[in-house]
C-alpha cells in the first residue's frame, strides 16, 4: 500500500508538487497521468527516495521513505523513465549486481534473472548492454523493477521505447503481478497506456492532483464535464424506429431511415443498442465521433491547470 | 549488511578498473617505465659504488681529506620516482575523472542509487575499489622494481626496505591525490569530458605552475635576491666576488669557516640565514599547494640521501641544494630521515583527504533528476 499524505516538493521557489494525498491499496495497478511537467516524476522519485519532499510524506507498507529509505527500497522496484544500465556488463551481470545491492546471494541472483529475463523476451541475449536498444534497455529494466520480487513496483513511463510485442509483454507481466497482491504505480503522459492497464487512475496538473478514481467513474466524469456535444453514427439493415432520451439534441435520418446520425450531450451509444434491439432492428454499425479519450483528457487537465 | 553494501561497490568498481582499457594500457606504461627506470638507476648505482671504493681505498693515504658517502640502494628508484610523477598522475585522473560523470551519463547513477544503499556507501565504494587498483598497480610495479634488484644481484638491508616501503606509500599517496581531484570533478560536472578537462588544468597547474613558482627567479622576485659577501670579508679572502645567481654560496661555506669570530662574518651569515629560512618558507608553503613538490622533496631525500630540508627547484631550474642546511644523512638513522619528512607525508596525506572530502559531500547532495 502506498499513501502519500500532503506532499509537496518545491525547486527555487516553484512548486513541482503541491499539496499532493493519495492512497494507493495493494493489488491495484494506478495510472499516474499528467501532461509534461504535471509533477509525476517528481512525485515518483519521492516515492522511491531519491529525493526528500519539501512537506508531506510518503508512506510505502506504513513505512515513511525519508526516515526508512533502506528498508522501503528494499521492498520497491522502481524503472524510470530513461533507464541505465552498466553498458561495459552483460543483463546477466548488470542484474547480480543489482540484486547482490539487494542482499541477495548469487545463487538467487541467478535464479531470479534466469527467470525474468525470458519473461521480458532477453532470454539468451549475449552482448553487453552497451550494444542494446532503448527498447531492449527498457525491458531490462522491467526486469531489473521486478528482481527484488518487491510489493510495490513503480514505473516511470514504462512503454515508451517498447515496441508492439514489447508492450504486450509489459502489459501481461503488470497484469500477473498485480493478481499477486502488489501494488503496481505506472506514471504516464500516453493516456491509451495507462488506460488499459491501470484499475484507478490520478491526473496531475500543476502539480496537483486533479482528479482521482477508478477508471471507469474518471472516463465517465469526465465525459460528464466535457462541454462537447458527441456526435453518434447509426447504419442498419431495418429501418430506424422513433427513438427518445434526455441527452438526445437532436436525430436526422436518411431518406429509408436504414441510417441516422444522433448529436447528443453524452455518450448514448448503449441505450441506442438497446433501443434497436427491442425493436428487432439488426444493427450494421453503431459508432461515435467526436473528442478522442486522449483530447478529452487533454481539456481536462486545461480546465484543471 | 552497511559493509556487504559497500564491498559489493567497491568489488565492481575494483574489477570495472583492473578490465578497463584505459587502465591497462597506462598501467603497462607504467610498468615499462618502472623497469626501464630501475635499470637506469641500478647502472648509476653501481657506478656510484664503484667510485665509492676507489675513494675507500684513496682514504687510506694520509694527504686525503675527502669523505665519501656509501651509495644507498634507494638511488635506484630515484629515475623512477621521476617518471612516477608524471604517469602516475595519469594513471590517478584516468582512473578518476569519469567514476560519476560516467553513471550521470549512462543514468545508471539513479536506478543505482534507487536500491536500498547509502550514498556514503557508493561514494565509499567508488573510492575503495580504485584505491584497491591503484594499490594493485602498485604493488605489482614494486614487486618488479624488487625483483629487477634482486635479478642484479643487489640485496637491500632491512632500513632500506622500510624506505622502500615509504617510497612506494608517498608514490600510492601521489597517484591517490590526482585519483580524489579526479574523483570530485567527475562528481561536481555532469560529463566526463568536462571534468577531465578540468582535471587536467589542474594537473598542470599541480604540477608544473606552482613548482615553477618556486624556482630561482620567481624566489628572488618575492623575497629579494642572495645576500653578497661583503666587501671587507672578500678583501680578506682576496676572491673576486662573482654573481649571487652562480651559486656561490658553496664557496664562502667552505672557505670563510676560518673568519667565524669576526663581527662581518656573523652579520653575513645571519642575513644569509634569514635568507634561506624565507626560501625555505615559501618552498614549504607553495609545496603544501602542490603534491607534486612534496612527492620530489620525499623521494629526493629518500633516494639521494639528502635531508628534508633539502630545495628541489624542478620545472626547469634544475636542483639546488642550500649549502647551509645540506647534511650527509647516508648515516642517519630511519627515524630522523622520516622525521624530517613527515611534514611532506601530512600534506601529501591531506591533498587526497581534502578532495575526497570535496567529493563526498557534493555526491551526498547531487540532485538525480
Amino acid at each position: 500500500m502506498i499513501q502519500l499524505e500532503h506532499l509537496s516538493k518545491e525547486y527555487n521557489g516553484v512548486r513541482a508538487v503541491n499539496d499532493l494525498t493519495a492512497e494507493i491499496p495493494d493489488g491495484e495497478i494506478f495510472g499516474l497521468l499528467g501532461p509534461n511537467g504535471a509533477g509525476k516524476s517528481t512525485t515518483i522519485l519521492m516515492l522511491v527516495g531519491l529525493i526528500e519532499p519539501s512537506a508531506g510524506r510518503c508512506l510505502v507498507n506504513g513505512l515513511d521513505v525519508a526516515r526508512d529509505p533502506i528498508t522501503v527500497k528494499q521492498q520497491i522496484g522502481y524503472m524510470p523513465e530513461d533507464v541505465g544500465f552498466y553498458p561495459s556488463l552483460s543483463a546477466e551481470e548488470n542484474l547480480t549486481y543489482f540484486g547482490r545491492l539487494y542482499g541477495m546471494d548469487i545463487r538467487t541472483c541467478t535464479r531470479r534473472y534466469s527467470e525474468l529475463l525470458p519473461l521480458v523476451g532477453l532470454d539468451g541475449v549475449k552482448k553487453d548492454v552497451g550494444g542494446y536498444s532503448k527498447g531492449m534497455r527498457q525491458r531490462l529494466g522491467l526486469a531489473k523493477a521486478l528482481l527484488n520480487d518487491p510489493s510495490v513496483i513503480i514505473l516511470d513511463e514504462p512503454t515508451a521505447n517498447l515496441d508492439p510485442q514489447g508492450v504486450a509483454d509489459y502489459r501481461q507481466i503488470i497484469r500477473n503481478v498485480a493478481r499477486e497482491g502488489k501494488t503496481v504505480v505506472v506514471s504516464s503522459h500516453i493516456l491509451e497506456e495507462v488506460s488499459r492497464v491501470s484499475t484507478s487512475v490520478g491526473i496531475l496538473s500543476a502539480g496537483r492532483l486533479v482528479a482521482q478514481g477508478s477508471w471507469q467513474n474518471l472516463a465517465r466524469d469526465i465525459a460528464a464535464h466535457s462541454p462537447c456535444h458527441v456526435t453518434i453514427h447509426i447504419e442498419t439493415q431495418d429501418p430506424i424506429p422513433e427513438f427518445s432520451h434526455p441527452d438526445l439534441i437532436s436525430i436526422a435520418y436518411d431518406h429509408e431511415q436504414h441510417g441516422a446520425v444522433i448529436i447528443a450531450r453524452s455518450d448514448i451509444r448503449d441505450e441506442v443498442a438497446d433501443h434497436l434491439a427491442e425493436h428487432g432492428v439488426r444493427l450494421r454499425g453503431l459508432s461515435r465521433e467526436g473528442l478522442s479519450l486522449e483530447e478529452t483528457f487533454l481539456s481536462y487537465y486545461q480546465v484543471a491547470g | 549488511m552497511a559493509g556487504k553494501r559497500l564491498f559489493t561497490i567497491a568489488e565492481k568498481e575494483f574489477f570495472d578498473h583492473v578490465r578497463s582499457r584505459k587502465f591497462l594500457l597506462i598501467f603497462g606504461i607504467l610498468l615499462v617505465v618502472a623497469i626501464v627506470g630501475m635499470i637506469g638507476g641500478i647502472a648509476e648505482y653501481n657506478k656510484s659504488l664503484d667510485q665509492y671504493n676507489k675513494h675507500q681505498s684513496a682514504i687510506q693515504s694520509p694527504l686525503s681529506s675527502y669523505m665519501p658517502v656509501k651509495p644507498s640502494i634507494l638511488s635506484v628508484f630515484s629515475s623512477v620516482a621521476t617518471y612516477l610523477v608524471f604517469v602516475g598522475g595519469v594513471l590517478g585522473i584516468a582512473m578518476g575523472f569519469d567514476l560519476v560523470s560516467k553513471e550521470k551519463e549512462s543514468k545508471s547513477l539513479k536506478i543505482l542509487l534507487s536500491h536500498p544503499v547509502y550514498r556514503d556507501e557508493v561514494i565509499n565504494g567508488k573510492a575503495l575499489g580504485g584505491i584497491l587498483a591503484l594499490a594493485g598497480a602498485l604493488g605489482v610495479v614494486l614487486f618488479i622494481a624488487l625483483a629487477t634488484l634482486l635479478v642484479y644481484g643487489i640485496v637491500p638491508d632491512g632500513n632500506e626496505l622500510v624506505l622502500i616501503a615509504v617510497f612506494a606509500v608517498v608514490s600510492f599517496l601521489l597517484i591517490f591525490s590526482y585519483f580524489a581531484i579526479a574523483l570530485f570533478l567527475s562528481t561536481a560536472m555532469d560529463e566526463s569530458g568536462s571534468a577531465l578537462i578540468y582535471t587536467i588544468i589542474i594537473f598542470i597547474v599541480l604540477s608544473v605552475l606552482v613548482p615553477t613558482l618556486s624556482n630561482n627567479t620567481v624566489t628572488e622576485f618575492v623575497i629579494g635576491g642572495q645576500p653578497e659577501l661583503p666587501q671587507e670579508l672578500l678583501d680578506q679572502m682576496q676572491v673576486t666576488p662573482r654573481n649571487s645567481s652562480e651559486n656561490s654560496a658553496v664557496v664562502f661555506s667552505t672557505k670563510i669557516s676560518a673568519q667565524g669570530s669576526s663581527d662581518a662574518w656573523d652579520r653575513f651569515n645571519e642575513r644569509m640565514n634569514t635568507y634561506w629560512e624565507k626560501r625555505q618558507a615559501m618552498h614549504d608553503t607553495l609545496a603544501l599547494l602542490s603534491p607534486t613538490m612534496n612527492y620530489e622533496s620525499i623521494t629526493s631525500s629518500i633516494t639521494n640521501g639528502i635531508s628534508g630540508n633539502t630545495l628541489v627547484m624542478s620545472a626547469g631550474s634544475g636542483m639546488t641544494t642550500n649549502a647551509f642546511s645540506v647534511s650527509r644523512t647516508g648515516d642517519a638513522g630511519i627515524g630522523d630521515k622520516l622525521g624530517k619528512i613527515a611534514a611532506n607525508i601530512i600534506a601529501l596525506l591531506l591533498f587526497p583527504s581534502v578532495f575526497f572530502g570535496l567529493a563526498y559531500i557534493r555526491f551526498m547532495r547531487l540532485d538525480v533528476r
